[in-house]
């Protein structure tokens, strides 16, 4: 009798808490995510899309109650990564890393993935371009490099990160807005680049600010100018490129994206939950004494910013022969 | 000042025995992912990375060398064992350790591994301590022209150390040189011979073929073998301790692999595949007498041992000295310092002399702890050895699928790795050695690249190659090691 009472209990139980969901299934439908979410960085673990990417994960779980899981898929200049974020499916559970290399590799490479085909997400952190000399060149100030330059064309050698790379098209774009040319040569990514300099090999590099630090604190190489709309928090002392009276503004990038074709709910959720991840001070403290300048913006903000990107970059990788699909 | 905060860390550890746990549970663990193969050092970095964001800088910092430090040696164990490498660094280990396994000699190869693996760690480590910043200026000296060289050197020295016919090396090295050119052409990014594919754009990984010329090669050799009834009968363990007299034979090598490896370690993004594969192409050429390289020579996996474990030493010489990655795996480091607010480079030695002491200590634990767990795991590890022959095959075969996929969960991957795979067996068929293809992969973008830039820089002219010192004495050299078998022959008619 007590085992019969305690079996009907257990049915009744069980068959309730299995109804449970039927139940309430609207309500769980709204319950996005209940499941890992999986982050797909496409350069190699330590770099800044990697670091970036694991912060805002960190944070990002905390906001959607679920663990945010980054994988690094590097390779082809990004975009292996890019392409495997793009082609997941369009669920809301696969977040994308990006950078400029997207808007690049549009041009460069019929394998990548268009920029445009991707549903850009929210944009986290900008980093402008910059340019840097060894110290031992005497050169001090941004005027003083355009005058070598054009005085001696053959005296600048400059180290880059390769055809697409950021640095290799802020050397581009600097040469525009400086109004003369100077040598640049392609290394294999930022750390050769920065080596190159160091040893000699080049004496001026456009690699990043945030890579420079170190060597520019040891008195090495200086950085001249930054081309943001203002200074790098890392480097106060060094004016802008507007300061220095060549107006340029061009920043790299770290922004999340999804696969086209997420439901609306659930891409709004994802947006409301990284701008408010990447708006917690202890974030936003971490992500500062990294280096970081995180200048978040959502869907729309985003992808008006990556039109910007666009615009200042098809320009220069046509006039340089880069642009071998997508011509405009 | 340094030398206190080096032996203060010693002291935090003698004081939190907490720490020491967790720094010897980090121990086993990088030796256990650096085994398994497709696991790398830098990926068994990666995934401990998120779980150090939480902890004191110098805490995170400790346990991620000691995963890095002990996942280097762990990648012998299965180049050792299976014939497959567990990491990039263990890439040529196999040549001679597999060899060794297969004559019952499993134990002593792993214990080759294991001194080398210590001795290259801790003089790594030391150099890195003591003369730092003259390495650090002596490798700025070594540009592109001198990488060149070297690639060519590497090269030459395997065309002329190659198993029987020299003919058949070459070829086989020629073949991996042209498999070296697929992908993104590094100067002006035009992607070369990808026959419209995605997957041929990022090149020809190097772990993938490593995996299947050699772990699905041997694989199919073995079966074609016991078709015949010739099945390879179980081969003994032997002890881990090496016998003395090989010992007194094979220390040089030590030392040799030491220094290629903290000198190759120190050229920023030089990486662990070509630094054990100029040790090895070294060790071949150098040593005389007996040597028995590709057949089982225990100085062919203690010099590649012992150079891919300095180099850890040694690529932390860009690290602190430039504030830049000397590899993939220091790139990590960086990117765990930087999260923690600490800018790596030199300002870090006045700022932050602390952290420095704590990497110096960590890397010098990290070396001892390895050798002290991996005496224990090894005893365990090596009883692999004893399943039956057809079983060892499938667990090869099995290791290596989920060895390629997990690179970068990527069937592509697993599909070079067979093609590799099936190439290696018919390559071994006609008797055409392999080793030299996978040099000749490593090698061959390195020359090209570091050649191209070289030109680009010097406008053209050729003689920028004898002009620098350094590039005309491995010039010299490589002419040197080219012209001994001439004059050996003609020599030997007078």
């Amino acid at each position: 009798m007590k085992s019969t009472l305690r079996r009907h209990l257990i049915l009744g139980l069980t068959t309730t808490l299995l109804a449970g969901p039927l139940a309430f299934a609207p309500a769980v439908a709204q319950q996005f995510p209940d499941k890992p979410i999986t982050m797909i960085v496409a350069w190699p673990a330590g770099g800044a899309h990697d670091t970036v990417g694991r912060l805002v994960a960190e944070y990002l779980s905390k906001e959607l109650g679920q663990p945010v899981v980054v994988n690094n898929l590097p390779g082809a200049a990004g975009t292996t990564g890019v392409r495997q974020a793009a082609a997941a499916e369009p669920d809301g559970y696969t977040i994308g890393v990006m950078g400029l290399h997207v808007v690049a590799q549009t041009y460069m490479n019929a394998s990548a993935t268009p920029f445009a085909t991707l549903a850009p997400l929210a944009v986290i952190e900008r980093s402008p371009a910059a340019i840097s000399v060894r110290t031992d060149s005497g050169i001090d100030s941004l005027q003083a490099f355009v005058n070598k330059a054009k005085s001696d064309a053959a005296a600048i050698i400059n180290s880059d990160d390769g055809p697409g790379g950021f640095a290799n098209i802020s050397s581009l774009l600097i040469q525009k807005a400086i109004g003369t040319t100077f040598a640049t040569i392609p290394y294999q990514g930022y750390a050769p680049a920065v080596a190159a300099i160091a040893s000699g090999e080049t004496n001026t590099t456009t690699v990043p600010t945030a890579q420079m630090i170190g060597l520019s604190n040891s008195g090495d190489v200086r950085i001249l100018a930054v081309a943001g709309d203002v200074r790098h928090p890392r480097a106060p002392d060094t004016p802008t490129f507007t300061e220095s009276g060549f107006p340029f503004v061009f920043q790299d990038f770290v922004g999340l994206f999804t696969p086209q074709g997420v439901p609306e709910d659930r891409v709004a959720r994802l947006e409301q939950a990284v701008l408010s991840a990447v708006a917690n001070p202890e974030f936003l403290a971490t992500a500062q004494s990294a280096g970081f300048i995180i200048a978040p913006d959502g869907r729309e903000g985003f992808a008006a910013f990556l039109d910007r990107q666009d615009n200042a970059v098809y320009p220069i990788l046509e006039e340089s022969g880069l642009v071998i699909v997508n011509q405009k | 000042m340094l030398f206190d905060a080096f032996l203060d860390s010693f002291g935090i550890f003698a004081q939190q025995p907490i720490l020491m746990l967790m720094a010897i549970a980090a121990v086993a663990m990088g030796i256990v992912l650096g085994a398994l193969p497709g696991v790398s050092s830098t990926m068994a970095l990666a995934i401990l990375l998120p779980l150090t964001f939480g902890m004191a800088p110098g805490v995170a910092m400790m346990l991620l060398l000691m995963v890095l430090v002990s996942s280097v040696f762990g990648g012998s164990i299965s180049a050792i064992l299976l014939n497959i490498p567990g990491t990039p660094g263990a890439i040529v280990t196999q040549f001679d350790g597999y060899p060794m396994a297969q004559q019952g000699r499993a134990g002593h190869a792993l214990g080759h591994a294991l001194i080398a693996s210590t001795v290259g760690g801790v003089l790594g480590v030391i150099a890195l301590m003591m003369i730092a910043p003259v390495i650090a200026k002596s490798a700025m000296e070594f540009r592109s022209p001198e990488f060149a060289l070297l690639a060519l050197f590497g090269l030459v020295l395997l065309a002329y150390t190659v198993e029987g016919a020299m003919l058949a090396g070459l070829l086989s090295g020629a073949i991996g040189l042209m498999f070296g050119m697929v992908g993104f052409d590094t100067m002006s990014g035009v992607a070369r011979f990808d026959f419209g594919s995605a997957i041929l754009q990022n090149g020809i990984d190097i772990i993938p073929v490593t995996i299947g010329i050699f772990g699905i090669t041997e694989v199919l050799t073995t079966l074609s073998a016991s078709r015949h009834g010739a099945l390879p009968s179980v081969p003994k363990i032997g002890s881990l301790i090496p016998p003395r007299l090989e010992i007194a034979r094979v220390w040089p090598s030590w030392l040799r692999g030491s220094t290629t490896g903290t000198l190759i370690g120190a050229i920023p993004a030089a990486g662990s595949a070509i630094a054990v594969a100029v040790a090895y192409a070294l060790e071949r050429r150098f040593t005389r007498g007996e040597a028995r390289f590709g057949k089982g020579e225990p100085r062919g996996v203690a010099a590649p041992e012992a150079a891919n474990s300095a180099l850890t030493g040694g690529a932390m010489i860009p690290l602190v000295t430039l504030g830049i990655p000397g590899d993939s795996m220091s790139a990590i480091l960086i990117g765990a310092l930087i999260i923690h607010g600490l800018q790596p480079g030199p300002m870090m030695f006045v700022e932050h002399p602390d952290m420095i002491g704590t990497i110096y200590g960590s890397l010098m634990l990290a070396t001892l702890l390895t050798f002290a767990v991996g005496v224990v795991f090894l005893r365990v590890i090596v009883q692999v050895m004893k399943l039956p022959t057809l079983v060892m095959m499938v667990l090869i075969s099995l290791l290596c699928m989920v060895g390629a996929f997990a690179i970068r969960n990527s069937l592509a991957d697993v599909s070079v790795m067979l093609l590799f795979g099936g190439m290696g067996y018919l390559m071994t068929l006609i008797r055409i050695p392999v080793a030299p293809l996978v040099f000749g992969l490593i090698l061959g973008p390195l020359m090209e690249e570091n050649l191209r830039r070289t030109l680009i820089l010097s406008r053209g002219s050729w003689s920028v190659f004898v002009e620098r010192p350094i590039s005309a004495t491995i010039l010299a050299l490589i002419i040197m090691v080219m012209l001994l078998p001439i004059i050996a022959h003609w020599r030997r008619r007078a």
